[in-house]
């Protein structure tokens, strides 16, 4: 057995294109700063940032190999955890001047 | 009474206590990575930190006793309120609990020998002691103690010149220390349970460890960060705080208190995880509604943790966020209510025993109860406007936390005693403690909610002849606690040299700690066993026993 | 007796605990600076215009390139575990190696951008900043110190990093053991994920 295949999601090969589309990520991010799209932009950008670093936590991270629950739970967990911080944060900062 | 059904026959003389590892002396407890003694270690400490922030309080509630200074200067008595809040919330409330018994009987109780990581157990314990250590240090170096109060709100703590920067990074290790400790008990639950120990054979107090651990481990670090801000302000001037700069005072409060607030179910979780196990014990009943007690439990948890700006109703907050926050407070009261309701239901037509675990549990259960039907009150928008910064606030937390945790932890201390140190405390005077302490406590407490509900403001050093005779009566009120607290600290000093030596099993319960020997072997057990029943089968194990 | 004793002394070994302890540990920093996301989003929505000017005077291509060190750095990370995981040691090494060289190399381009700021009179406190609009002042101050926490995390990996290869070069960790270092490797990524918030946040507002 092909030691790649004993150890789930650990062959070079997937690193490397996992690395190149970080990199094409990377090289569309910073293209579409460059464009005048308001306040798409951080959405985009934010996006992509979220792309790239799933494809780091999955791959780099082996998170998609896990198969135990508790693994497959904590990366969602913190991102609601911090979504409800920063949603409730901004239920004051968003409506200081009286609620429309 | 029914015979104890000790499996492991361990003859004493091989108790942790006389199987020192490695090092031989005092560094075979301060370089142990044995969670028993762990947490012993953290034991003596909180106690000492305990009594310190007692002693705090005792001249606090001197300094109040009349109008107008008696004997301290305003300054002083700002220091005091702040150190009194640091130590007991960073260095007793909060740790308390899950590092003391956590540490001691999660392994124990779910048939491991140790937690995941022991050396990583030990670092947890120096950081508590090293962040400490900073602590006093700020007290006593520098232009002295902070006077911020135990929440640093800026810009006050940016420009005061006292030892802020000192605290705040005390609190910023004490933090590490909290995380280390949920991450080695959330790791411990997860991976070291014995075979037939399902998740639904948890004892309940392990179950509010595992929620209290996910609180540690999210929430700490936000706090971490809004101090080493501080930190950085006071050196840098970053500007993040500092209305000069631009900075909001309000995102520190929210700062502050997205951890804060979820604190204040890390101190208070394990403390109903012990309620949990003992009220079935001294009623000899099943607990009455298992799984609604353990996922309450992960509730308070989650819904605890979006709460936090009820402590900024009257700050500048927006009215919507206002108005979220009321609905949410509102709602974490359900999960605490099942709770209470199940206790209550476990005691109703069960055979009462009562010991003073017992005891302790149902003074839990009435001013837990009180304080969080103040915390309604003070949870709705318009009485908030009136009873913010007031008496009330103080007189509602210590309900929660004193009455609460603390009665909680009382309750620990008596049931575990004997496991922990292989002798028995006097029972009656343990009960004659109780009541002067209950007694004291309301005499004290109520007299702050009356206080509040009057208009006196809190942290105020002098006040207006009209709240003479109620702060009179809280300081009275408050010697009777504090006489209460010292016969009880006394008894199970005594009990400790001077106690009978005790059973393996003097409570007849059914958790695994009871089922090895007073104090327990350094691997805790010879096998280990294979779980058949669950943490409150009194039956089955009464059949097999 | 004497076997019983070595019975109780065996070696309990739980690479899966070892990893969630990790896991764990990753949760708690990404929302230590998830604090500092929150304060970043909450000033720039106050400020948007401010951070937009600030931003510019970033040194846009240094941020790039430092983006794609530590992508790659990434990336020999990750080979580095799954050669020792083959028992390629020596290849296992150099991968590490190269890691830690990337690592050092962000650092350095960090030092040169902070030093041509600091040059210029930006910095928290100078007089130059605060002349200038509160949002400015505040995006330069959260640039400091959230490009200076992540500097700080990167600094303790290359050591981390560095604490690894001479474990595997003592054979401390091995083919048969190579949890420590997947978990340094976990670390090391967490590094790069914070990075890859950070680059769009300070150097491409548009």
């Amino acid at each position: 057995m092909k030691p790649e295949e004993k150890i789930p999601g650990a062959s070079y090969k997937v690193y490397a294109l996992v690395w190149i589309i970080l990199i094409i990520l990377t090289g569309m991010t910073f293209s579409f700063a460059g464009m005048e799209l308001g306040g798409w932009t951080v959405l985009i950008a934010l996006a992509i940032a979220g792309t790239k670093s799933g494809l780091v936590l999955n791959y780099f991270m082996h998170l998609r190999s896990e198969r135990q629950l508790i693994f497959r739970v904590i990366i969602p967990l913190v991102m609601a955890v911090f979504l409800v911080f920063i949603l409730l944060t901004f239920a004051d900062l968003a409506f200081r001047g009286g609620m429309r | 009474m029914i015979a104890t059904r000790a499996t492991e026959s361990v003859h004493p003389k091989t108790s942790f206590y006389h199987e020192p590892g490695r090092y031989r002396g005092i560094l075979s407890w301060i370089l142990t990575v044995d969670h028993k003694r762990i947490g012993l270690l953290y034991f003596i400490f909180v106690i000492a930190f305990f009594f310190s922030g007692v002693v705090l309080g005792f001249f606090m509630r001197l300094e109040m006793i009349a109008p107008g200074g008696a004997i301290m200067k305003p300054q002083t008595y700002n220091s005091l309120f702040t150190l009194h809040g640091i130590i007991m919330i960073f260095l007793v409330v909060i740790p308390a609990i899950p590092t003391v018994f956590g540490n001691f009987f999660l392994p124990i109780q779910i048939g491991a020998r140790d937690v995941a990581f022991p050396r990583i157990n030990l670092l947890s314990w120096w950081l508590y002691i090293s962040g400490a250590v900073i602590v006093a240090l700020s007290i006593f170096t520098g232009e002295g103690p902070p006077d911020t109060g135990w929440t640093f709100y800026a810009p006050y703590s940016l420009r005061t010149t006292v030892n802020v920067p000192l605290a705040v990074f005390g609190v910023f290790i004490l933090g590490m220390s909290s995380i280390l400790t949920g991450i080695n008990l959330v790791t411990t639950t997860h991976r070291l349970r014995a075979p037939g120990m399902t998740w639904k054979r948890l004892p309940l107090f392990l179950w509010a460890i595992y929620a209290t651990s996910w609180v540690q481990i999210l929430a700490t670090p936000v706090i971490g960060i809004t101090m080493v801000l501080i930190f950085l302000e006071r050196f840098f001037g970053v500007g993040v705080f500092d209305p000069t700069k631009g900075g909001d005072p309000i995102l520190y409060q929210h700062m502050f208190w997205i951890y804060s607030h979820p604190a204040t179910y890390i101190m208070i979780l394990p403390a109903m995880g012990i309620v949990s196990d003992v009220v079935p014990v001294f009623a000899r009943k099943k607990i009455f509604g298992y799984m609604a007690i353990a996922l309450s439990g992960m509730a308070i948890a989650a819904v605890g943790s979006l709460v936090w700006g009820h402590h900024m109703f009257v700050s500048g907050q927006s009215d919507f966020a206002n108005l979220l926050f009321s609905l949410l407070t509102f709602l974490v009261a359900v999960p605490s209510a099942i709770k209470v309701f199940n206790w209550v239901a476990t005691l109703h037509k069960g055979s009462i025993v009562l010991e003073p675990p017992l005891l302790f549990c149902l003074g839990f259960i009435f001013l837990f109860s009180v304080g969080g039907l103040t915390g309604l009150i003070q949870g709705a928008l318009a009485p908030n406007v009136h009873l913010h910064d007031t008496y009330w606030i103080p007189g509602h937390f210590h309900y929660i936390i004193f009455g609460g945790m603390g009665f909680g932890l009382f309750a620990a201390f008596h049931y575990w005693f004997p496991k922990m140190f292989g002798r028995m405390y006097h029972r009656k005077t343990a009960k004659i403690a109780w009541v002067i302490m209950f007694v004291g406590f309301n005499v004290f407490y109520f007299s702050m909610l009356l206080l509040g509900w009057e208009g006196m403001p809190r942290r105020y050093y002098d006040y207006l002849p009209q709240f003479r005779t109620l702060h009179l009566t809280a300081t009275f009120g408050s010697w009777i606690l504090i006489a209460g607290l010292i016969i009880m600290f006394a008894n199970l000093f005594r009990g400790l040299f001077k106690g009978e030596k005790a059973e393996d099993n003097p409570w007849n319960a059914a958790t695994l700690e009871w089922q090895i020997a007073s104090p327990p072997p350094t691997e805790n057990f010879q096998n280990i066993p294979v779980i058949q029943s669950g943490p409150y089968d009194f039956k089955e194990f009464a059949k097999n026993g | 007796m004497d076997e019983a004793k070595a019975f109780i002394l065996e070696e309990t070994r739980d690479d899966t605990g070892a990893k969630l302890g990790m896991w764990l540990f990753i949760l708690s920093e990404l929302l230590l600076f998830g604090g500092m996301f929150i304060l970043y989003s909450a000033y720039r929505y106050k400020n948007p215009v401010d951070f937009h000017h600030a931003s510019r005077e970033l040194e846009v291509l240094l941020g790039t390139f430092n983006t794609l060190i530590l992508l790659t750095s990434s990336l020999s990370m990750a080979a580095s575990v799954s050669a020792l995981q083959r028992g390629e040691r020596k290849l296992s090494m150099v991968l590490l190696m190269a890691t830690m060289a990337l690592g050092l190399l962000f650092l350095v381009n960090k030092g040169f951008e902070w030093g041509m700021k600091i040059e210029h009179g930006i910095y928290p406190s100078s007089p130059i900043l605060l002349a200038r609009a509160k949002g400015e002042i505040l995006f330069f101050g959260l640039y400091y110190v959230m490009t200076g926490l992540h500097g700080l995390h990167v600094l303790v990996g290359v050591c981390v990093l560095c604490g690894m290869l001479m474990l595997i070069a003592k054979d401390r960790i091995n083919q048969m053991r190579f949890v420590p270092l997947e978990n340094a490797g976990l670390y090391w990524h967490l590094v790069d994920i914070i990075w890859i918030f950070l680059y769009p946040l300070f150097y491409l507002i548009t």
